[in-house]
Parts: structure tokens; sequence; C-alpha cells
């Protein structure tokens, strides 16, 4: 089974949407830059802006890999690689597909218990599951923006000063990572039990490395007027909290 | 004419990307179809749907509080891209905050909607790189990716993503940091079993930032220091 799940068709299936995507994306990247210059951007910082994205990816783009790689001794290779490339998320697809490995009868993900049918519908419960942000989008991104733009403008013109949004974006943001670190303080205190301190300590010693290490970059970048750097500086802060979990 | 020039590429961003968005769920709900024809088994819908109830529909839920909470981070090139390509959390999201901070720009802006799309292209366009390479090496990567040595450095993959961003965010707001940090590590620490829907506890630590920030705002004009 796991040969016919690796077959070229597939690939070929898989590489096409991929593809179709990567072209959908170069589109989008083109048209921004063009209208970046128009808008008399600086066409440094359009570029710097490419590069630090694409740093950045490279390391959690890994991490993605190796999820491709824990779903293709079950799925084949094709399968798991179109998902995690397109639409999917790291921490959903491995769940979904377990879900709907036992609603098919299949027991646990394995490529021993695999049959067609069993493979066809865990895939079309992984496509059917997460695509309500496509969905969602195609039908309000555009009157959700403007209601929100209209409402920002409406409210700079009264008052005479900046807008909530973008602070209220941050805002989020920073709820964001602060639920993270959280868990992570959360998981060593009583990860093991209620206030054993036995939990797992790695994630959170990664996160202060990573977290003095962006501090060391930022002084470089800020006060030495390296502006180059900061390019890298959460990919390198990345690597050394990275590095840091092998030596813990 | 830029601000001809620049409606216009509002307007075409919004078409492209409803029939891009079309095209990407048809290709994707198609092709276990597709596939099930050439293995010779199609999909099982009575098992499709009893398993959609079982686990879809708390994504289903998630994914319009993603919708309704990212896509004003996002702005419209880079929320249709993003949802095309997802690993939002992980990824896109801190993916374009960082494009946003480097740049310095505001949301709602045009220059940041540029700067948005932009980095969710250029971010999207890395990982299809990355999974593609990283497909096509599969063999001699495997046993290097999967080795035990290794194994800690990308276990902590998120981790080291969000301390390094903690870092950058904080540093400007430590007031604001402060209570949410606080509250959130001391309710994992009260109930550690929600350490397991961090995603979902999102939604209410953004909140409290969110009604904290508005107080600080009302205040001073401004969320820094």
């Amino acid at each position: 089974m796991i040969e016919t799940l690796n077959s070229p068709a597939l690939f070929v299936i898989c590489g096409g949407i991929i593809g179709f995507v990567a072209i959908v994306c170069l589109i989008f990247l083109i048209r921004a830059y063009k209208a970046g210059i128009a808008a008399g951007m600086d066409k440094a910082m359009l570029k710097r802006t490419i590069t630090s994205s694409v740093t950045f990816t490279i390391l959690p783009s890994v991490g993605i890999l190796l999820g491709v790689i824990a779903l293709s001794g079950s799925l084949g290779t094709p399968w798991p690689w179109l998902r995690l490339s397109v639409i999917g998320a790291l921490h959903y697809e491995t769940q979904v597909a377990q879900a709907a490995a036992e609603q098919v009868g299949v027991g646990s993900l394995s490529a021993a218990n695999m049959t067609p049918v069993g493979f066809a519908t865990i895939a079309l419960l992984m496509s059917i599951c997460i695509p309500w942000g496509m969905i969602l989008s195609f039908f309000f991104n555009k009157s959700y923006l403007k209601k929100l733009q209209g409402k920002n403008k409406e409210e700079e013109n009264k008052e005479k000063k900046p807008n909530f949004g973008d602070s209220a974006m941050i805002a989020m943001f920073m709820g964001l990572v602060s639920a993270y670190i959280g868990s992570y303080i959360g998981g060593f205190v009583s990860g093991e039990g209620a206030f054993t301190f036995k939990g797992d300590l790695t994630p959170l010693i990664v996160s202060v490395v990573s977290a003095i290490v962006m501090a060391i970059f930022t002084y470089f970048a800020e006060k030495k007027h390296m502006v180059w750097l900061e390019s890298f500086s959460i990919a390198g802060s990345m690597l050394v909290g990275m590095l840091a979990a092998i030596f813990i | 004419m830029n601000n001809e020039y620049l409606e216009k590429y509002n307007r075409g961003t919004h078409i492209i990307g409803r029939i891009v968005s079309a095209i990407a769920l048809f290709l994707l709900v198609g092709a276990p179809f597709l596939i099930g024809k050439i293995i010779g088994g199609m999909p099982n819908l009575s098992a499709v749907a009893k398993g959609f109830i079982s686990v879809g529909l708390i994504w289903t839920i998630s994914s319009v509080v993603e919708f309704l909470v990212y896509t004003p981070m996002l702005g419209a090139g880079g929320g249709y891209l993003a949802f095309i390509t997802g690993n939002l959390i992980n990824m896109k999201i801190p993916c374009a905050m960082n494009a946003k901070e480097m740049a310095g720009t505001k949301s709602g802006t045009t220059e940041n909607e540029i700067i948005s799309t932009l980095s969710i292209a250029a971010s999207s366009l890395t990982t299809i790189v990355v999974l593609a390479l990283g497909v096509l090496l599969l063999t001699p990567l495997q046993p290097v990716l999967q080795s035990e040595t290794l194994q800690p450095a990308f276990a902590n993959v998120v981790p080291a993503l969000f301390g390094a961003m903690a870092y950058q965010y904080f540093r400007k707001n430590l007031k604001l940091a402060v209570v949410p940090l606080v509250i959130m590590s001391i309710l994992f620490i009260l109930v550690p079993t929600l350490i397991s829907q961090t995603s979902i506890m999102i939604l209410p630590s953004g909140a409290i930032t969110i009604v904290l920030a508005y107080l600080i705002f009302k205040k001073k004009g401004s969320i820094e220091g």
C-alpha cells in the first residue's frame, strides 16, 4: 500500500497543486513589490522585508519537514507534503489524521493497516476540516477589512490622534506570545503534577536563550547601526535557542 | 496617479485573492477523489461525516476565530495568502509582525498592506522550497533530521521563535506584557491540562492584553513604555 501512496502519479497531483500555490505566491509578491514602489516606499526596505521573511521561515520550515517525515510513514510522502506545504498546520494535520484513522476503522495511523478507502477517507477529512479560513476570506475579507478601516479613519478624524487599531494588533500578538511563554512556565511547574517543578524545563530555557540572543542582535542593530543584522536576528536567535536544547 | 494605481491594486488583490482561494479549495477537496480513483478506493463519505462531527467542528470554530483575529493583522493580500498556505500561529503571523516591526508600518495603512503581503508571500515560497527540497532529498536527510541528537532542537522550534519575539515586543511595552504573562503562567500552573490547548488560550490572553492596552492608550495616547 505504501508503494501506491508514493507512486509518481500522486507526486504529480500533489506537486501540481503545490506548484499552483507557488505561482500564486509569486504573483502576490511581484504585485506587492510593484505597488510598494508606486506608493513611494524605499526599495531597500521592500527587499529587506523579503530577506527577513525568508530567513525567518527557514528554521520553522525544517520543523514542518519533520512533520512530513512523521506522517509519510503511514500516509506516504506526497499527501503530507501537499498538506504541510499548503493550508495545513503542523499541530493540526497529525491530530486530524489520527482522528480520521480511528473513524475509518484503520485504528492507529500505520502503513500496515492502511487501505485505499481508508487513505482516501482520511485525506478528504483532512481537507474539509480546515479550509474555513479560505472560505471566510473568499466571502468576507473585503467587507471585514473595509469595515475596520472605515472605523479607524472615523476615529482618527474625530479625535485627531492615532487610532487604537494598530495598538490592538500589537496587544493581541503580545497576548499570543504571553500564552505560549506562560504554557512553558506552567509546563515546568505543574507539567508532572501540581507544583512539583519536575516538568520539562527545556522550552522555557530555549525561549530565554533565544530572547537573550535577540537582545544582543538588537543591541548591535540599533546601537552599532548594523541594520542589515535585523534581517537575520530572529533566525539567528532561534538557531542558538534550538542548539541550546541539544545541550540541556 | 499613485492613489489611482493603489486603489486599482487593492481591487485587484481582492479579485485575485477570491479566485485563487476558490481554485485552491476546489483542488484540495478534489484531490482525495482523484487519488482515490488512482489507488482504487473512493472516500467513505459517511465516515468523513462522522469524523467531521468528532474533530472538524472544533476546527471550524477555531477557524472562524482565526479569521476574525488574524485578518486585521495580515491585511487583504497577506490574509488571502496566509489562509491558503496555512501554519498561521507558528509562522505566518510572527513573520508578518516581524516584518511590520522592522518596516515600522501601522496596521490598516497601504504601506502595511504591502509589507504584510510581501512577507507572507516570501515566507510561503520559502516553506514550499524547503519542503520540496526536503522531499527530494528525503532519503539522505531523514537519518540526519531524525537523529536523536537533533530531536530536542526541532522539538523546540516554537519556544525558540516565541522567545525571540517576546524580547522584540515586550521590551517596548514591558508594563503591558507583565499582566498577561503572569495571568497565563498562573493559569497554566493551576490547570496544567490547559497546556495542550494553548492555541485556544491565545484568545483570553489576547483579550486581556487588548483591554489593558486600551486603558493605557486612553491615558497616554500610546501603549509604549
